[in-house]
């Protein structure tokens, strides 16, 4: 049980921001709903208050540009944007991501053609 | 609200903000204000009126230990470009309950370690210098009352 949480928050780290990236590569998005979006992925296993942290990091290397808002309904709530910084970091995660897969899938033979 | 539901949210938020006091203050206020925007955001979107459900969307939040937790891990480590991918981000000390994989106490250890290493190493020059001092003066003089040295009579 331990050891699985161990795996999970191993393979987050590192993973897990670029899921959040691409939540706003195409529309700016709240605080809430990205972080409701990503607790509802069991697989993820992220605790929703640690999302925050995660998001404040993003700001505050550049990935992330984010302004309050006034709601329709409810309190004011704070939308996330992607930076071209952002961007083309989320770019280049993508085809590093895919290399890594693949060389993974080959070592622990996971691969669709094992 | 009621002012007991809201005594459930600050004594979250209080709990949370006594374990950020290391933190910098702006990222401190930054977190605080987060999770208090995300609370009354949860509490408009489903309706949380009684004093169950906003314990649940606390509960759904994480322990205060779990979220400053993670913003000790998150505080020090800016992602770049590059760097952001598979490295694994740099991890600060939480100053309460650390979780349980990690473990400062090797650290006192290797430190020792360093100290033996250097203390060693200026051992083993002190008595070259030593040795050395004692074979110029026995050249120079004649030798009197060194330390049972074997083969003084040694001659190139």
């Amino acid at each position: 049980m331990a050891e699985g949480a161990q795996l999970a928050s191993g393979l987050r780290r590192g993973t897990l921001e670029f899921c959040v990236l691409a939540m706003v590569e195409f529309e700016d998005r709240y605080g809430t709903e990205i972080v409701r979006r990503l607790a509802e992925e069991q697989t993820l296993a992220a605790t929703e208050g640690t999302i925050y942290p995660l998001l404040s990091r993003l700001r505050r290397g550049g990935l992330l540009d984010s302004k309050w808002a006034e709601s329709p309904s409810g309190p004011p709530r704070r939308y996330y944007s992607l930076t071209p910084t952002g961007r083309s970091s989320l770019a280049y995660f993508r085809t590093e991501w895919v290399s890594f897969r693949q060389t993974v899938d080959r070592l622990v033979g996971t691969g669709e053609i094992a | 609200m009621k002012p007991d539901q809201t005594d459930v949210v600050t004594e979250y938020l209080r709990e949370v903000e006594l374990r950020l006091s290391g933190l910098p203050l702006l990222q401190r206020r930054e977190l605080l204000a987060d999770l208090a925007a995300h609370i009354e955001s949860e509490r408009a979107d489903r309706n949380a009126i009684s004093e169950g459900a906003l314990i649940e969307i606390l509960e759904r939040l994480g322990s205060p230990e779990v979220v400053a937790a993670a913003a000790y891990e998150e505080a020090g480590a800016f992602s770049a470009p590059s760097g952001g991918a598979f490295g694994g981000a740099p991890v600060g000390p939480p100053p309460v309950a650390p979780p349980p994989f990690i473990r400062p106490a090797p650290a006192a250890p290797r430190r020792n370690l360093w100290i033996f290493t250097v203390l060693a190493v200026v051992g083993v020059v002190v008595v070259l210098c030593l040795g050395m001092a004692l074979t110029m003066s026995r050249d120079a003089g004649p030798a009197e009352q060194g330390p049972p040295q074997p083969a003084p009579t040694a001659s190139f």
